[in-house]
């Protein structure tokens, strides 16, 4: 019996003896890990504030892909089967002092100076942050409330979204395309009449009048000659001969102002051309 | 002694001939956000310039067939700054294989009492609008976006109604004569404009009818 006994303690012992080999062989290895995620960060961090304008967003893509790829192979680590549970170790710390620890600075690299009170709430923590905790509490309770098989019906919708984008993004380009094009056909972006209606009011005033007289009045006051926009005014030229009677006022001075501002004296031709001919003011 | 003949050849002596190239294209309303966030990061610069401008274009009818027109434009956001006056060309007819419209182009700045002279000088108000948009810059091009608006009492700003439902977009350059590489950089911009706006060369002459 005591033999037995003997046995089953040596087996224990071995048991423990692998189990720390593991226990450190695990940590060294999520040592080395966070190591790398920590030059990452570091090297990402002082692109980002030193390079800031030569940055593009490609390679800011880039750097954080990587970090992703490195937090990925930490999360495989830690579920891989050969690790022990790290949640069965305890921490304690067996001596806390205000005083300045020089081997502690050179290993955190300046960081952690001093072992004390202070930094061990932060460092040791186990539990999660309280508003975590809090937000955890939340979400569990939601979950527990809705029940067993609303949560399959989402998790099935889910899934076959996800899926569904799976799809579209792996087939070929051209199936796309064609989708695409036919999507966009149905929204015009622009339309040609109003292109052309637009450079015409901006060209030559085309709808652009600069007052709009309504109808009759246009009509009556063109009886006397006066140039009314009705319409688009540039495209009349020659004048009416009623405009000749201005001419006796103008004298060699440019055509005097119409009372309203809104007509188009046509008299400028004919201004000019009788100062100069027989019409001269300081003859007789 | 007949009045100076009123000519259509470009500008010359002592400023160097520039020209515009142009191009236009119209966005509907409701792609006009899309419109703005291509432009903005297409172009230079964060924000793009906000503008609200009066144009008015001036005739003087000459001897013979086309009238002589001048355009003044004024600011009515910043009320204080000076008047514009620009003179317009007719288009050049060159090969059609240029992708922009050219056209002779002098832009002064003027003082504020630019209608009265105009007035005096024997010009008349053929027409007026106010366009009130955006503004981009990418390099040498211009693009403007705008939303004309007619004017229904002669004088009164305050009160438009707008012209369409559409804005106008222009991508312009101003160039001495001769540079055609820049109607190659206005075509890539008006490719990556695509599908929104159609930026093609339109002739205004053509609009008439």
């Amino acid at each position: 019996m005591f033999w037995s006994f003997f046995c089953i303690r040596l087996r224990f012992l071995v048991f423990q003896q692998r189990e720390e080999k593991q226990l450190e062989a695990s940590v060294e290895s999520l040592i080395s890990r966070v190591a790398h995620v920590k030059n990452a960060l570091h090297s990402f961090i002082y692109k980002l504030e030193n390079e800031y304008e030569r940055l593009t967003w490609p390679s800011v893509l880039d750097n954080f892909a990587l970090l992703s790829g490195q937090l990925n192979t930490i999360n495989k680590l830690l579920r891989n089967e050969k690790t022990p549970s790290f949640r069965n170790q305890v921490i304690i710390p067996l001596l806390l002092s205000p005083d300045r620890d020089e081997d502690l600075a050179k290993l955190t690299e300046q960081r952690v100076p001093v072992f004390s009170h202070e930094i061990v709430p932060d460092y040791l923590r186990t539990k999660p942050d309280p508003e975590v905790e809090e937000q955890e509490k939340q979400l569990s309770t939601e979950a527990a409330r809705i029940g067993p098989e609303v949560a399959q019906k989402q998790i099935q919708t889910l899934n076959k979204l996800c899926s569904n984008v799976l799809e579209k993004l792996s087939n070929p380009r051209e199936d796309r395309e064609a989708e695409n094009a036919a999507q966009r056909q149905n929204k015009p972006f622009f339309n040609p009449t109003d292109t052309n209606a637009l450079v015409a009011a901006v060209a030559f005033g085309k709808g652009l009048s600069k007052c709009r007289p309504p109808g009759p009045v246009a009509q009556g006051h063109q009886g006397q000659g006066q140039m009314m926009s009705g319409g688009p005014t540039l495209q009349q030229v020659t004048i009416g001969g009623g405009s000749g009677q201005q001419a006796g006022m103008g004298g060699p001075v440019a055509p005097q102002q119409q009372g309203q501002p809104g007509k188009m004296p046509s008299s400028i031709k004919t201004n000019i051309k009788s100062a100069s001919g027989s019409m001269h003011p300081y003859n007789r | 002694m007949e009045a100076p003949p009123v000519t259509v050849m470009p500008v010359t002596g002592g400023t160097i001939n520039m020209m515009e190239y142009l191009l236009q294209g119209s966005v509907l309303d409701q792609a006009l956000d899309s419109l703005l966030h291509r432009l903005r990061g297409l172009c230079d610069s964060m924000e793009p310039e906000t503008f609200t401008d009066h144009e008015l274009v001036y005739l003087l009818k000459g001897q013979q067939g086309n009238p002589f027109i001048l355009r003044a434009r004024r600011s009515l956001s910043h009320p204080n700054t000076p008047w514009h006056l620009r003179y317009l060309g007719q288009p050049e007819v060159g090969d059609k294989s240029r992708h922009a419209l050219v056209r002779n182009c002098v832009d002064v700045a003027t003082s504020h009492n630019l209608p009265e002279f105009l007035n005096e000088m024997g010009f008349r108000m053929d027409h007026e609008f106010v366009a009130t948009g955006h503004m981009f810059r990418k390099g040498a091009m211009k693009i403007v976006v705008s939303k004309l608006s007619r004017i229904l009492v002669p004088g009164n700003t305050e009160n438009t109604e707008r012209l369409s439902l559409s804005c106008l977009v222009e991508l312009s350059v101003l160039a001495p004569a001769g540079q055609d590489t820049v109607s190659e950089d206005m075509r890539s911009l008006a490719e990556q404009l695509k599908p929104l706006l159609h930026l093609e060369k339109i002739d205004p002459s053509k609009q008439r009818h």
